[in-house]
């Protein structure tokens, strides 16, 4: 049975299982559609309100009554050293803490006005897209080919075939997985698991996309061609939120950035302003290297001392520049 | 495709069945040859069902192979065993010291070894033919739990998935001076500082998986779509039906005395 047999597969489904599964897709689509609905431009989509989560038997809160709002359709960055509490933090947006992890709660976490610990997990997941750190556990360890494993969570949701092949035909297409759809999943390389368990998570089209360390093992390349769709998805009214260590990258593709340091958001703003702070190393996070070439070069009196430090390497040819224009 | 299946991919009539119809036919024979205790019944089964069913799935090869490796040393035992020590033998053919060859034996050995060889090699043309994931969406169109569909799939999946994990881990410790050649013993040996990161890391890997099973919608719906839908003709669903009542009446007849 060749892949192409089996695409060409029909006539398995009645009118009844039709009908069924347009009923199932109204469902699932109630959720999303709620929370598409419930955020609008005054709101923030996202809001965490006096947050505080500490694990079973921990001896600290790793979060600890921390506020944050995002707005609708933003791209924010989430910072911070090893160990402040990034994926608590992500876990906590997408309604997994407190729902599916034992420990002390406190405060309010809500999407689109909806407080996802009201509800139940699967609500929250209709909500909000989580990939997690690993990708070797985000697939689902039960399918057999990219192809399949794609359309994992669509079968779940109940999304009718023909659908399901249009989702699975444009997501490979936007990640570039088209020479992988007829491959295991365990025989890709570590970049290419990580852009499949990416593409899992994006077909299914969440209003709120949260990514925890989604280009750890992706190389310059495939890391470009992540942050491109989050731009497309952001461009279409998606909510994402990024958790990364690559500053140069948030600062070209956030439209916020959010520092966590001893569980709490210490400086929440837009790039130029939260990767410009004097603090930032001492938060444990790494600042730009046009930053830290520009430092250097202030401290060699090639940059004046009031002017504050680029991030982005136009803001340091218009720094330099205009160093260069006052000395002559 | 790493998986721990043996399917093969190939284009034929028997690659196209719908997979419960062939997991039938399978279950069919099996109760058969087994009901019946003649030992020509199921080596007819075998040469007038099976072998060409592997024929007409173009898997003929890899079942003669496979045949050699894993079934022929096994009935080779089985008949110097039962041929020559079967305790209530009477008709000796042939004797040295405490062996002694016996019709009873042999004939004992010829039922045991056609039935082993009927249910082995059906069950081998079942999976060298039947794709695993076709496999799993046909089962779970004729109502079989999503979630005990995931177990086998899972289960199916679960050595590529040891494997990848254990090569890493290896890699990481002969980075830092473990040494995995020498002695069989030697290698043994280098083998245990292997198992507890591996089952450790399995272990505590459950509950990432799980979460990423909770994103991804898993049990959101009592009834889940599928990307591949299998054909069911109702030609094969009237043939499951007269297979599986076939291998009743089979089983009915040598209870009642008829097949003796």
């Amino acid at each position: 049975m060749t892949e192409h047999d089996r695409e060409t597969e029909r006539g398995g489904e009645s009118e009844g299982d039709r009908e069924s599964e347009r009923e199932s897709v109204t469902e699932r689509e109630s959720v999303k559609e709620a929370t598409m609905a419930n955020a609008n431009a005054n709101a923030p989509m996202i809001e965490l309100s006096g947050v505080g989560f500490a694990y079973e038997d921990a001896e600290r809160f790793t979060l600890a009554n921390l506020d944050l709002r995002i707005d609708a359709g933003t791209v924010t960055g989430i910072v911070g050293a090893s160990g402040a509490g990034k994926t608590t933090l992500a876990k906590t947006i997408a309604g997994f803490i407190p729902l599916n992890e034992g420990g002390t709660y406190r405060g309010t976490a809500s999407v689109a006005g909806r407080v996802l610990a009201e509800g139940t997990l699967s609500e929250a997941a209709a909500a909000v897209g989580l990939v997690t750190q690993n990708p070797f556990n985000q697939i689902s360890g039960a399918r057999f080919t990219v192809r399949e494993e794609l359309a994992f969570g669509l079968e779940n949701r109940s999304v009718p075939r023909d659908e399901m092949e249009l989702r699975v035909d444009e997501v490979a297409a936007r990640l570039r997985l088209e020479p992988l759809l007829d491959r295991s999943p365990y025989a890709l390389s570590g970049g290419q698991m990580q852009l499949v368990a990416i593409a899992s998570m994006v077909i299914m089209q969440p209003p709120v996309l949260v990514m925890d360390e989604p280009t750890s093992q992706l190389d310059p390349a495939g890391t470009r061609l992540v942050y491109d769709v989050l731009s497309t998805l952001s461009d279409g009214g998606t909510t994402v939120v990024i958790i990364e260590h690559k500053t140069e990258l948030l600062h070209e593709h956030c439209d916020s950035i959010a520092v966590l340091a001893g569980g709490l958001i210490v400086q929440h703003g837009t790039p130029g302003a939260v990767l410009a702070d004097d603090r930032l190393t001492s938060w444990g996070v790494g600042e730009t290297r046009v930053t830290t070439a520009a430092r250097l070069a202030r401290e060699r009196g090639l940059l004046p001392v009031e002017r504050a430090l680029p991030i982005g390497v136009d803001d340091a040819v218009d720094a330099f520049s205009a160093a260069k224009g006052a000395a002559s | 495709m790493t998986t721990t299946t043996l399917y093969l991919e190939r284009t034929s009539a028997l690659h196209r069945l719908n997979p419960v119809t062939k997991l039938v036919a399978l279950l069919s024979i099996i109760l058969a040859v087994f009901a019946v205790p003649h030992w020509w019944i199921p080596l007819g089964i075998v040469a007038v069902v099976i072998v060409p069913a592997a024929v007409l799935g173009r898997v003929g090869g890899r079942l003669l192979r496979l045949f050699l490796i894993l079934l022929l040393p096994l009935l080779v035992v089985l008949f110097l065993i039962q041929g020559l020590f079967y305790p209530d033998g009477s008709t000796v053919l042939w004797e040295w010291g405490l062996a002694q060859l016996t019709t009873e034996g042999l004939l004992f050995a010829l039922t045991i070894g056609s039935r082993l060889t009927a249910l082995v090699l059906g069950s081998l043309v079942f999976v060298l033919t039947t794709d695993p994931a076709r496999l799993m969406s046909a089962l779970t169109q004729v109502g079989m739990s999503p979630k005990i569909a995931y177990v086998i799939s899972a289960s199916l999946q679960i050595i590529p998935a040891f494997q990848a994990r254990a090569q890493s881990i290896l890699l990481a410790q002969q980075a830092r001076g473990l040494a995995i050649v020498g002695s069989p013993l030697k290698r043994a040996r280098a083998l245990l500082p292997l198992l507890g990161p591996l089952i450790l890391g399995m272990i505590t890997d459950v509950d990432e998986r799980s979460t990423a099973m909770e994103a991804r919608a898993f049990g959101a719906t009592p009834k889940p779509t599928s990307l591949i839908v299998v054909p069911d003709p109702v030609g094969e669903r009237v043939a499951r039906w007269l297979m599986f009542l076939s291998a009743i009446a089979v089983v009915v007849l040598v209870v009642v005395g008829v097949i003796a």
